[in-house]
């Protein structure tokens, strides 16, 4: 009887499989190679990987698309790592923006190439040299010239003004793309019941919205919300109705037994006797969704017959 | 017997026959069951079907058919010879179950076992006869499991069929020793001719019986392991012996199935994408409050990343 | 400061860029190295009608061909002789290239809901997230 074994991490990584924009390659004929950087995420505001194609006139952003499980055949070779990067190319504004409001602070036009400095990340200032990056900025920003000197100053009109169009732009994608916007859980069971074209508008945009957010502040997510006039939901940190989670955990704990009959704190107080099935159910999938190390040693049970 | 059908895609299990005897197209005819290469771990389980008409019986007798394991090889191929020459009124019919169809069916994320395997089989090649015309009124099955169940089992199958399941019947019924012979010289050809679809170069054919007991088949398995990929499809992987050896020898492979059982695992296919927004959900509570990605990505599995 | 200073360079390919076949495997390998791959797999995939199957360690697996989003090219980086130290830069090459992967399930036929197919999604839309807007 075989036993079960102890996954081992994988030791040392030294290749990726990636998905790249096909700029990445061609801008290597140039002179300088790409690079992958460490700069601020907007969203998060940790260290996030991205990349510079050659002479930093693009910028990527670098996603990992991971399954637990998985691994790669390489021509002859196994890669144990079963990742998949995609390299897409990037607005830079969306890296730019927390630095220019954080100087916009002080209310002053200044000169841009002042506003981006970053201990953590020194490589912040490479933003600027992205093709796109001076010729967008009056998206987010006022501009002066003096002589030949240019001076810029955060706005926040201008700002959500470009977001907005941001979130119009992803709309008519998501439709092209046929991406399923309405529902809160995406379920094999459920998803296919209700066409595509019965989405209301307001899916589309809440789930633009949603991905635009992914790159601003949350500050500046919700005034985007306002801006788009959307009324904000009930649950704050969620952009879509939480539907089907609430369907589980709303249920009657157990729809069998007279409620009425218990006064209000004694309900309060009175745990559960049972599960309803819908807590068992869900119980179950978190279990299922989080393994229990003791279940890396549990002996392996396989059909046998020798 | 052309076993051309089989060598052109050993990987799946193949369906081989006679022609059918017009006779037992008019005549009410009884049918054998048995198997071969039940036990071994290399190469395919055979099953085999054999009928006549009742009121030739006498002459399967004479043709002096016995359990195929009291025989020797080339008083098999012979006797398979002379069921051959008797085919105006004997039909067979195989059902070859290759090694990987045994493996993959074994270790299937809703186990299939072995005895549920060996049980379809015969009841598909039962159907079969009658779906041929074969005026079926007696079949008679050799076992390895418990009779009294099986037989019931087939008698509602096939209602208006005596059914007789008993074990040892390949030497108590001739149309079951005619069976028996049938399955067993199949199963020894293919063993012996065995095309491996993996490109090995030449591969010594010096396995033994296929018995996990046998030294012969014990060092053609040590010789054959691959670090990665175990064994060629010859090898039948779910049995303990390949997996013994593999799991000291071969590189560890985990699945996402790997601590579950059959049904547990029925149930995480239907909840497959419900589960996973759950753990992404519960997962992202676990740490900082702050930043929970986009369904968009988590759906899709995507990641920002935070080093190379 | 620190590492985050740090850049990792991606090196054009040694000459002419070597095409690899590619699978994405439904199980986790503890190995990285090399292995009979067109030997043992790829000899005996089998082209069916929908999907493409073929076993591993005894296990049926079910697939399909996938290609790389159109004006994305797959690329196998590799790094070059890792830095002793986290303050040195680190640099990695382009060891081939591919067009097309393909992915298998275990057991599972291949559908449109695969979590692979739908990531292949991303690229059109971060064109739409981060291509430029008009004024």
């Amino acid at each position: 009887m075989a036993t079960r074994k102890k996954r081992t991490p994988n030791a040392q990584n030294d290749s990726w499989v990636v998905v790249a924009a096909d700029s990445v390659i061609d801008s290597q004929k140039k002179n300088s190679d790409p690079a992958f950087v460490k700069l601020r995420n907007p969203s998060t505001d940790a260290a996030s990987l991205y990349m510079f194609g050659s002479g930093d006139d693009q910028l990527y952003e670098v996603k990992a698309f991971e399954e637990d499980f998985h691994s790669w055949f390489l021509g002859q070779t196994v890669q144990q790592d079963g990742k998949l990067l995609f390299v897409t190319p990037m607005d830079p504004l969306y890296l730019i923006l927390p630095y220019l409001i954080k100087s916009g602070k002080e209310g002053k036009f200044q000169p841009v190439d002042q506003v981006f400095i970053d201990e953590e990340f020194p490589a912040c200032s490479r933003l600027l040299n992205c093709t796109r990056s001076l010729a967008s900025l009056h998206h987010v920003a006022e501009e002066k010239e003096v002589g030949s000197l240019k001076f810029h100053r955060y706005s926040r009109d201008r700002t959500l003004n470009w977001l907005k169009k941001k979130v119009e732009r992803t709309v008519i994608a998501l439709k092209k793309r046929n991406i399923s916007v309405g529902e809160g859980v995406k379920s094999t069971t459920y998803v296919r019941v209700k066409p595509e074209s019965d989405h209301h508008e307001e899916d589309y945009l809440r789930y633009a919205h949603g991905l635009i957010s992914e790159y601003i502040s949350e500050d500046l997510s919700k005034a985007l919300l306002q801006h788009l006039q959307l009324p904000e939901l009930t649950s704050p940190k969620d952009t879509e109705p939480p539907l089907k989670k609430r369907k589980l955990s709303d249920k009657p704990v157990e729809a069998g037994e007279d409620y009425t009959k218990f006064n209000s704190a004694d309900f309060a107080r009175k745990p559960p006797k049972k599960m309803s099935a819908a807590q068992k159910s869900l119980a179950k999938v978190d279990k299922t969704g989080m393994k229990p190390m003791s279940s890396f040693f549990s002996p392996k049970v396989k059909a046998e017959k020798n | 017997m052309d076993l051309g059908p089989f060598d052109a895609d050993n990987s799946v299990s193949c369906r081989l026959s006679s022609h059918i005897p017009d006779v037992c197209k008019t005549e009410d005819c009884c049918l054998g069951i048995d198997e071969a290469g039940r036990g071994p771990v290399l190469g395919p389980m055979v099953y085999g079907i054999c009928f006549c008409p009742v009121s030739k019986k006498d002459d399967l007798k004479d043709l002096k058919v016995a359990d195929s394991k009291t025989l020797t090889e080339t008083e098999r191929e012979n006797l398979f010879q002379k069921l051959d020459e008797a085919r105006s009124y004997i039909g067979w019919a195989l059902q070859i179950l290759s090694p990987n169809t045994i493996s993959t069916s074994m270790l299937q994320r809703s186990k299939y076992n072995l005895n549920a395997l060996s049980h379809d089989t015969a009841i598909g090649l039962v159907q079969y006869a009658l779906d041929s015309g074969v005026q079926l009124t007696e079949v008679f099955v050799d076992t390895v499991g418990p009779a009294e169940k099986y037989e019931e089992k087939l008698s509602q199958l096939f209602p208006g069929v005596k059914v007789t399941v008993r074990p040892k019947a390949d030497s108590l019924f001739p149309v079951v020793s005619a069976a028996s012979i049938c399955a067993k010289v199949a199963r020894d050809r293919v063993v012996k001719g065995w095309n491996f679809a993996e490109q090995l170069g030449e591969v010594d054919s010096d396995y033994g019986s296929g018995y996990p007991n046998d030294p012969k088949t014990k060092a053609w398995l040590l010789k054959y392991l691959d670090p990665v990929f175990g064994y060629p499809q010859f090898v039948r992987f779910s049995w303990s012996t390949a997996q013994t050896l593999m799991d000291s020898k071969s590189v560890t492979v985990h699945w996402d199935d790997d601590d579950e059982d059959g049904e547990k695992a029925a149930q995480r296919q239907n909840n497959r994408s419900m589960l996973s927004y759950f753990s992404a959900s519960s997962g992202a509570n676990d740490q900082t409050p702050a930043h929970q990605p986009h369904r968009f990505f988590t759906d899709r599995r995507l990641k920002s990343l935070d080093a190379l | 400061m620190s590492c985050n200073s740090n850049v990792i360079r991606v090196l054009p390919p040694v000459g002419q860029e070597q095409r690899v076949p590619v699978h994405l495997m439904p199980c986790e390998i503890e190995h990285n190295g090399s292995a009979q791959v067109s030997e043992y797999f790829t000899a005996t995939m089998k082209d069916r009608k929908h999907e493409k199957t073929v076993s591993f360690r005894g296990r049926g697996l079910k697939g399909q061909e996938l290609s790389c989003p159109q004006g994305y090219t797959g690329l196998v980086l590799k790094e070059v002789n890792k830095p002793g130290s986290d303050q040195e830069d680190r640099t990695v090459r382009i060891s081939s290239v591919f067009n097309k992967l393909t992915y298998w399930n275990l057991e599972t036929p291949p559908n449109s809901d695969d979590t692979i197919v739908m990531a292949m999604d991303w690229p059109e839309l971060a064109e739409a997230i981060h291509g430029p807007v008009d004024d």
